[in-house]
């Protein structure tokens, strides 16, 4: 029964790993898209920071506001002339910076104290622009405070009469919990990546054979018919489960190019978090290949177990969104459903929490109740309904 | 030796009130010697391929009984299995692998060493002409050379029993005779029990020591291709056949212009 089982195993194994197209398809969008996915988000937050550090400020008619020139120059910003077309560059996510739009009579309606109106122009639908709207505001604002302290002492009144409370910040989050709503992405890809990996051999030995007509030949092999389901199922889910190890440590070397180093700083996944990645996924890719091999058994084609995956495809991708948006953090529930306990505990990794021995042991033994049920149907779907 | 006796089979289709049952076999019996070709020539739809599965145990008999060498399959299907080599219609090779790969995956799983498995496959290539198929990957094969593939395959454990469900099906005029001369030597030189079914009367002429005909779920006549004729009071075999296959309304319905 074991030799049997291992015969199958091997063959499965090549045959898996011949299929060199397929594998492509899946190293290339489960296992590569992630550390691409990181960089580019690493290219966006350093060129916002790039920015930030910059001190310029677009402006337009600023040659109606000497006095604002003068405090833009003492702030050390450099000013640059906005386009005529701004706004349409603005739209266009062209122009990556809000625009200062002084009118014709500033200087004029500053001297009488009527307030004049300063418009920092920006659009809602540019990321870039819009993260620095908060900046640009800040700035003038610093201007109403200087002018008022200024005002105010001419008055012979202290500035404190202004300001009758001091308002500070103070985050209490650890790095780690910042870190991880950055890197929340991570469980979302590796487990794409088990998912994926998993599928298409899973389909190929049960609904495939059938389809290539070589599953009736191999009923007709005195080999018992849980012999060639284990040895299938172990070649299946050991594709998933290389496909999981190369996600996870494909993760090591991305971030080692991030531009941003206040990303590199929050992006917390070294040696140790890959690792425990790894053990977490190992046995969901078991019951992965067993979910996945029940459901294409009894398909007659290839397509039509493709059609009825899709269910648990759909659910597996989409439970994580569920941890992802929550935003009441995790529940008690979430560590009874196989893929949304291991994004649950993936995410405890990532903010540098510790996981219990008792909740590890629960996804593990749900994971191998799942993987041993699969392995069950699929063994006795081949006993009964051998043929048809 | 292969006994089969009383074989009966109904399928149903469909659930409920839509559910439609046809009476696949109705009493098939027949009994296939070694060192003998059997033939089981029947019309389509007769219940050739209904009853070889039974014989392969892929299919359980609502009655009767298969016996392979004096092993019931029913109760001992994978010891039956180990004496049998089947050649169904159903004849899936893998892609990715190469024709040797094949062979040995089914030697392996028949319980040979690897090194038997290996061995088995070039005395087979030798008896099928096939060497020079042997390392290339079966995808882009012609349906001859699955064909060889496939019983190099189903023969590699050298069973005593040798089972075809219609082996030359989609096989051209020198590939048919080639395999008729690889059937002849495994009957004459190992002595093997070889039935395969068919519904082509020159197959069942050239080949056939024994003839089982089947004809709606059953045995209407089995004999030599001679004694079947001299039955029937006809001189060619394809009259025997159509006499004893079909109802005498058939025949009418069938031959009308």
């Amino acid at each position: 029964m074991i030799a049997d089982a291992w015969t199958v195993f091997r063959k499965e194994l090549v045959d898996a790993l011949r299929d060199r197209r397929t594998l492509v398809m899946v190293l290339v969008s489960a296992v590569a898209m992630g550390p691409v996915l990181l960089l580019a988000l690493s290219a966006l937050v350093s060129g916002i920071e790039k920015r930030a550090e910059a001190r310029e400020v677009t402006v337009l008619g600023i040659e109606h506001a000497p006095t604002l020139h003068n405090y833009l120059l003492r702030q050390t910003y450099t000013l640059k002339p906005a386009p005529a077309d701004h706004e349409q560059q603005l739209r266009d996510s062209r122009l990556a910076d809000p625009v200062v739009v002084f009118g014709a009579d500033f200087e004029a309606q500053l001297a009488r104290g009527e307030q004049p109106v300063v418009e920092v122009v920006g659009s809602s639908g540019n990321q870039r622009a819009q993260s620095s709207m908060r900046r640009i505001v800040q700035l003038l604002e610093g201007y109403n405070r200087e002018q008022a302290t200024l005002r105010l002492a001419v008055g012979g009144v202290s500035p404190a009469a202004l300001t009758a409370l001091q308002v500070q910040e103070r985050d209490v989050g650890n790095p780690a919990t910042r870190a991880a709503q950055l890197t929340a992405i991570v469980p979302y890809f590796v487990l794409m990546a088990v998912l994926y990996g998993a599928l298409n051999a899973a389909l190929d030995t049960t609904a495939g054979e059938r389809e290539r007509g070589s599953l009736e030949p191999l009923l007709m092999n005195p080999a018992a018919r849980t012999a060639l389901v284990l040895g299938k199922w172990g070649a299946v889910a050991s594709v998933g489960m290389l496909i999981a190890i190369l996600s996870c440590l494909s993760f090591l070397p991305g971030q080692w190019l991030l531009q941003s180093e206040t990303l590199a700083a929050l992006f917390r996944f070294g040696v140790p978090e890959a690792l425990s990645f790894i053990a977490l996924l190992l046995p969901l890719a078991g019951a992965l290949a067993a979910l996945l091999m029940a459901i294409a058994i009894r398909c007659r084609s290839f397509k039509e177990a493709q059609a009825n995956a899709t269910g648990v495809v759909l659910l597996v991708s989409l439970l994580p969104l569920l941890s992802l948006l929550n935003q009441e953090g995790e529940k008690a529930w979430h560590l009874w459903v196989p893929a949304l306990a291991q994004v649950t505990l993936m995410g405890r990794v990532l903010r540098g929490e510790s996981i219990s021995g008792g909740d590890l042991f629960l996804t593990l033994a749900l994971c191998v109740a799942v993987a041993a049920l699969g392995v069950a149907y699929v063994a006795r779907t081949l006993r009964r309904a051998a043929v048809r | 030796m292969i006994e089969v006796q009383g074989l009966t089979k109904r399928f149903v289709q469909g659930w409920g009130r839509k559910a439609r049952s046809v009476q696949a076999l109705d009493g098939v019996s027949w009994r296939a010697a070694d060192g003998a070709i059997t033939g089981v020539l029947g019309p389509n739809g007769a219940g050739k391929t209904t009853t070889l599965r039974m014989v392969a145990a892929l299919i359980e008999p609502d009655a009767g009984s298969v016996h392979v060498d004096g092993i019931d399959v029913a109760r001992e299907p994978r010891r039956a299995l180990a004496r049998m080599g089947v050649l169904s219609d159903a004849r899936g090779l893998y892609p990715r692998l190469t024709a040797r790969e094949n062979i040995v995956y089914y030697g392996r799983l028949q319980g040979m060493a690897p090194a038997a498995a290996a061995a088995r496959a070039d005395t087979l290539a030798r008896l099928l002409d096939m060497q020079a198929l042997l390392d290339r990957r079966t995808d882009g094969f012609s349906q001859g050379e699955r064909m060889k593939t496939a019983l190099a395959r189903a023969l590699v454990h050298d069973p005593a029993n040798i089972i075809l469900d219609e082996p030359t099906n989609g096989l051209d005029v020198l590939a048919t005779r080639a395999l008729r001369q690889a059937l002849r030597r495994l009957r004459d030189e190992a002595g093997k029990c070889i039935v395969f079914s068919t519904h082509i009367m020159q197959e069942v002429e050239r080949l056939c020591d024994h003839v089982v005909l089947v004809s709606h779920g059953r045995t209407v006549a089995q004999g030599r291709v001679a004694e079947l004729n001299a039955a029937a009071g006809q001189v060619d075999f394809e009259e025997t056949f159509v006499q004893l296959a079909f109802t005498a309304d058939e025949r009418l319905d069938r031959s009308a212009p």
